[in-house]
């Protein structure tokens, strides 16, 4: 089915069967998931958590020369409050001495608005915002108001098209519409499908009509891929993918986050799209390919060693060179293995737990069995088909690894806790404190300015770990101190309890 | 639902509210309702909202409120129904009750407080009849409609302690002379806001008051539901918290004073006065406690008397901030640290009939400084203003220049401040370069905190 056709990118519930509601090991959620029986379940307690709108401004308002308008009440878009930290983060390490941050307009749906509609507040502002800021790209987010109240967005954007000098971008991100977040990322691609990416070669990468530029130009592509990157990759770990792609003699587009919108309208003429999760870009990926014949691999996250040398590899096949992807991995994890040596000691037999998105949180639990560490728990924020290479492995590991698919939920995951004791916990941001404050040590599982891709990730994830374990007095303290909210008996309930089965 | 809500609400007199806000520089009402029961002792929240809600917030005072965590029961520990579209077609009261009764269940408070997001509201859940049905059972619980489109944090701060006043405080017939609840100062809105109250509060027992402050570690359930025997309300603002403190005064008649946020001694002498005049207290007493405060005031600020002369500390100033803040701190620079505070930006988006309660703090400047004051919340568009009283920099040799300078605001004008080539200080929402503990500025005390804060990012690029 082409979903391009429709203005609406379908939920990840449909498109996927993904699910957010499991309890148990490996070996059962391998044998469940493709009898088909995680579908429709539901938790009869739940704490808040992330929609679709938190991964779409933490992706768009890191674009460049882009100004993000949040059509909703004046909190919706509020997470880009912390997020766009690290944007700032990011245009100064980019060389931006006074970084302005991320830049996100509100509507600020009021009272009225919800009476009378909130469209011609969002095409004032619209105007506003190719008058004051005169960007590249003007991106639409739709929240629950305007999904409910039934604005148009994507009339709204058609209509003003001509009056404007940006490129308009409707992305529908209502977060009552999906339980699955990650829907954001098929949302966020289906525009740029739709409304920037045409194909048409008229900007900087036009090919000229003297035959040595052209020439130039067509081998400069030949050797042109798209990277995917994901907006929970810091600046570093872009850089270590880059680093071995570049080694591999490859030029990379690296798109959607951080991104200007050139380089989606570049990425029609790269030779092949490489991806780095499955859960963010296979949609892109597909169409891209579909649309414009550009050729993808994908599926595998560049996280632990094994996992980038089958990156490498894949990616290798697709253009012939497999032995200069060889030797890069050779070398590389000679090396690699040389330098962790002195690391792996104190990290070696201790207990791990996971949490955060699906294919991470699979992926980094591989890269940590690799250092010797033993994993007792991964809790993915979803599951579905992507889920199941990487599933795969851990059975290989050990198929009684307890697994709990839940988007946060740490009410399930401090029960879980208190009875598997956990030496470390690697997990979410919003996720850690839950644990830190059972007094168990944390490494955050993506972030704050480090390196967990590539090879230079593994070894960076062990030294940190190192140190997490060299002193856990704050936590234990904490632990010491501090409680948490659930009544004592909850500690000898099933952990899955609330999770009701299918409707 | 709606036709309600059109005949009840439609004040288009006053409404600013036809144009986009860049950057908002406020919660929304549910945030603001959220942090207001996570900052009251032993309240867990119960959200009935979209799933995402929760986690905005969050990631919202993450990044605005000096790195504010989750708390004991906040974050993405919050309790949430998670309504998705199937409970908007045929209504989300089925989802809240069964989360309701799971929450008591599970989770451990002495009272639970429902607050309804956009979603709820729109379709018109009557969360209150869900409230009365877990009353019935002898649960603790309240409820309020704080969807984020009714308006910013502080409409929400002000919605729940609204809730509180009429319906979880007991009625006192009998009132404590000297007893007095303090408002006005918002959880998160107010990154500082455990230092403020605190301040304040201790400030106030100097007068021999006992003081009911909601929110400061001193503070009990078992006390805010005593509250009704107060004599008085005392809001430490002219715009938050007002509609609370008129429920106060309508349900359980005790009156109310506003006073504007006090910085300084300038501003604490006439605060502590204001407070003295309505509850009778003698002079004799107050002037005691405005002698021992200005002399502990004047004993530190002495010895940082040498840098501030020898190092010529006095600055040309921008103020960026709230109703709270902006006055409060261009009235503390003006006339008590001797600096030239320029201009004075207020944040909030209020009508032209609110003005004059900010303008007169600026007017009544014991300093008589003439103070330029814009009202502008998009943070691009300060420059635009402050160009329009200072003008574009020239080359020549001899140009009386806006230097030194200095630049109070959010996190927001560090930009404006490197532009301009000011030294820069996050005070005023959102607070995202600076972790907030028990830090305050208000009263005397605080405004020792505020010239450390001050002096230290000029003294740090020595």
């Amino acid at each position: 089915m082409n979903y391009l056709e429709q203005k609406i990118a379908p939920r990840r519930e449909e498109r996927l069967g993904s699910c957010i509601e499991f309890g148990g090991t490996v070996d059962e959620i391998h044998k469940q998931f493709c009898g088909c029986c995680l579908k429709n379940k539901r938790r009869a307690f739940s704490q808040g958590t992330i929609c679709q709108l938190l991964p779409a401004t933490a992706i768009l308002t890191s674009l460049q020369d882009c100004v993000v308008i949040v059509h909703g009440a004046i909190g919706c878009g509020g997470a880009v409050h912390s997020q766009g930290a690290s944007v700032r983060v990011g245009q100064f390490n980019a060389g931006d001495k006074n970084p302005k941050g991320a830049l996100w307009l509100s509507t600020n749906l009021t009272e009225s608005d919800v009476v009378s509609g909130g469209e011609e507040k969002l095409k004032h502002a619209i105007i506003e915002a190719d008058k004051r800021y005169r960007p590249s790209a003007i991106i639409v987010l739709s929240t629950c108001i305007p999904g409910i109240i039934g604005d148009d967005i994507d009339g709204v954007a058609d209509a003003l098209k001509d009056q404007v000098s940006a490129t308009l971008l409707p992305i529908h991100c209502e977060g009552f519409k999906t339980k699955i977040m990650a829907t954001a990322y098929d949302a966020i691609f289906h525009s740029f499908l739709r409304n920037m990416i045409d194909g048409k070669d008229e900007t900087e990468f036009r090919i000229y009509d003297n035959d040595i530029s052209t020439t130039a130009e067509k081998l400069r592509r030949s050797r042109l891929v798209n990277l995917l990157n994901v907006s929970s990759m810091t600046g570093a770990d872009q850089k270590e993918l880059t680093r071995l792609l570049n080694k591999l003699g490859l030029e990379v587009n690296m798109l959607p986050c951080d991104a200007h919108p050139d380089a989606f309208r570049l990425a029609p003429f790269a030779a092949l799209s490489i991806g780095v999760c499955p859960t963010h870009d296979d949609y892109f990926m597909t169409y891209l390919e579909q649309k414009f014949g550009v050729p993808f691999v994908g599926g595998q996250m560049p996280i632990g060693i094994e996992n980038t040398s089958i990156w490498l590899r894949q990616i290798a096949a697709k253009l012939g060179l497999t032995e200069a992807a060889e030797r890069i991995i050779k070398s590389e994890t000679d090396e690699l293995n040389r330098a962790l040596e002195p690391l792996l000691p104190p990290l070696r037999g201790k207990t791990a737990m996971l949490s955060a998105g699906e294919i991470r949180t699979l992926a980094t639990a591989v890269l940590l069995q690799e250092l010797g560490m033993e994993i007792v728990a991964v809790r993915p924020y979803h599951y579905d088909k992507f889920g199941v290479a990487e599933i795969e492995k851990l059975e290989k590991i050990n198929p009684k690894i307890r697994i709990n698919v839940a988007t946060a939920q740490p009410f399930e995951a401090v029960n879980l806790i208190y009875r598997i004791k956990p030496d470390v916990y690697i997990g979410h941001n919003s996720d850690n404190v839950w644990a830190a404050k059972c007094g168990v040590s944390i490494l955050p599982i993506y972030g704050t300015n480090s390196i967990y891709n590539g090879y230079a990730g593994v070894y960076d994830v062990a030294r940190r770990l190192k140190r997490h374990l060299k002193n856990p007095s704050f936590n234990e303290h904490l632990a010491k101190h501090v409680r948490q909210p659930y009544k004592e008996n909850w500690y000898s309930e099933n952990p899955f309890k609330y999770i009701l089965g299918g409707e | 639902m709606k036709q309600q809500m059109a005949n009840t609400k439609m004040n288009t007199k006053n409404r600013n509210n036809n144009r986009f806000i860049e950057r908002p520089r406020s919660f929304c009402s549910l945030g603001g309702a959220l942090i207001t029961v996570t900052a009251l002792p032993e309240v867990v929240p119960i959200l009935h909202t979209a799933m995402g809600c929760g986690g905005s917030i969050y990631w919202n005072q993450y990044g605005s409120t000096g790195y504010l965590g989750a708390g004991y029961c906040g974050g993405l520990a919050v309790p949430s129904s998670n309504i998705q579209e199937k409970d908007i077609i045929f209504g989300g009261l089925d989802r809240l009750e069964e989360q309701v009764k799971s929450t008591v269940e599970l989770v451990e408070g002495k009272l639970y407080f429902i607050l309804t997001g956009c979603t709820a509201d729109i379709i018109g859940d009557d969360v209150q009849s869900v409230v009365r049905q877990y009353r019935d059972e002898g649960i603790n619980i309240l409820g309020a409609e704080t969807g984020g489109f009714h308006g910013d944090g502080y409409k929400g701060h002000d919605r729940v302690l609204t809730v509180l006043a009429r319906e979880f405080i007991e009625k006192r017939k009998n009132k404590k002379n000297n007893k007095i609840n303090l408002l006005g100062v918002v959880p998160g809105q107010d990154a500082f806001w455990r230092g403020n109250l605190l301040k304040i509060r201790e400030l106030l027992e100097k007068l021999g008051l006992e003081v009911n402050s909601f929110f400061t570690e001193r503070d009990t359930l078992e006390e805010i539901r005593n509250a009704g025997d107060a004599a008085l309300t005392i809001v430490v603002s002219e715009f938050y918290a007002i509609d609370a403190a008129k429920a106060l005064k309508e349900t359980h008649g005790i009156p109310y004073i506003t006073n504007p946020f006090p910085i300084g001694p300038t501003a604490s002498n006439e605060f502590l006065k204001n407070v003295a005049e309505t509850l009778e207290i003698p002079f004799d007493v107050v002037h005691k406690v405005i002698e021992t405060e200005t002399k502990r005031y004047f004993n530190y600020v002495e010895r940082v008397a040498d840098a501030y002369n020898d190092l010529d500390w006095q600055r040309y100033s921008v103020v960026v901030g709230d109703v709270n803040y902006a006055p409060a701190i261009t009235k503390f620079l003006a006339d008590d640290l001797g600096w030239l505070p320029e201009l004075m930006v207020v944040t909030n988006t209020i009508d032209d009939t609110q003005k004059p309660k900010i303008n007169r703090v600026i007017e009544t400047l014991i300093s008589k400084y003439p103070v330029t004051v814009a009202y502008e919340s998009d943070p691009t568009e300060i420059k635009t203003h402050f160009r329009k009283i200072v003008p574009q920099k020239t080359d020549r040799l001899f140009y009386d220049d806006f230097s030194p300078a200095f630049v109070i605001g959010s996190h927001w004008e560090r930009e404006f401040a490197f532009d301009i080539g000011a030294g820069h200080l996050t005070v005023s929402y959102p607070v995202g370069n600076r972790i907030v503990l028990n830090r305050g500025y208000a009263g005397y005390d605080g405004s020792l905190s505020l010239i450390e804060d001050l002096f230290t990012v000029i003294a740090a690029q020595r």
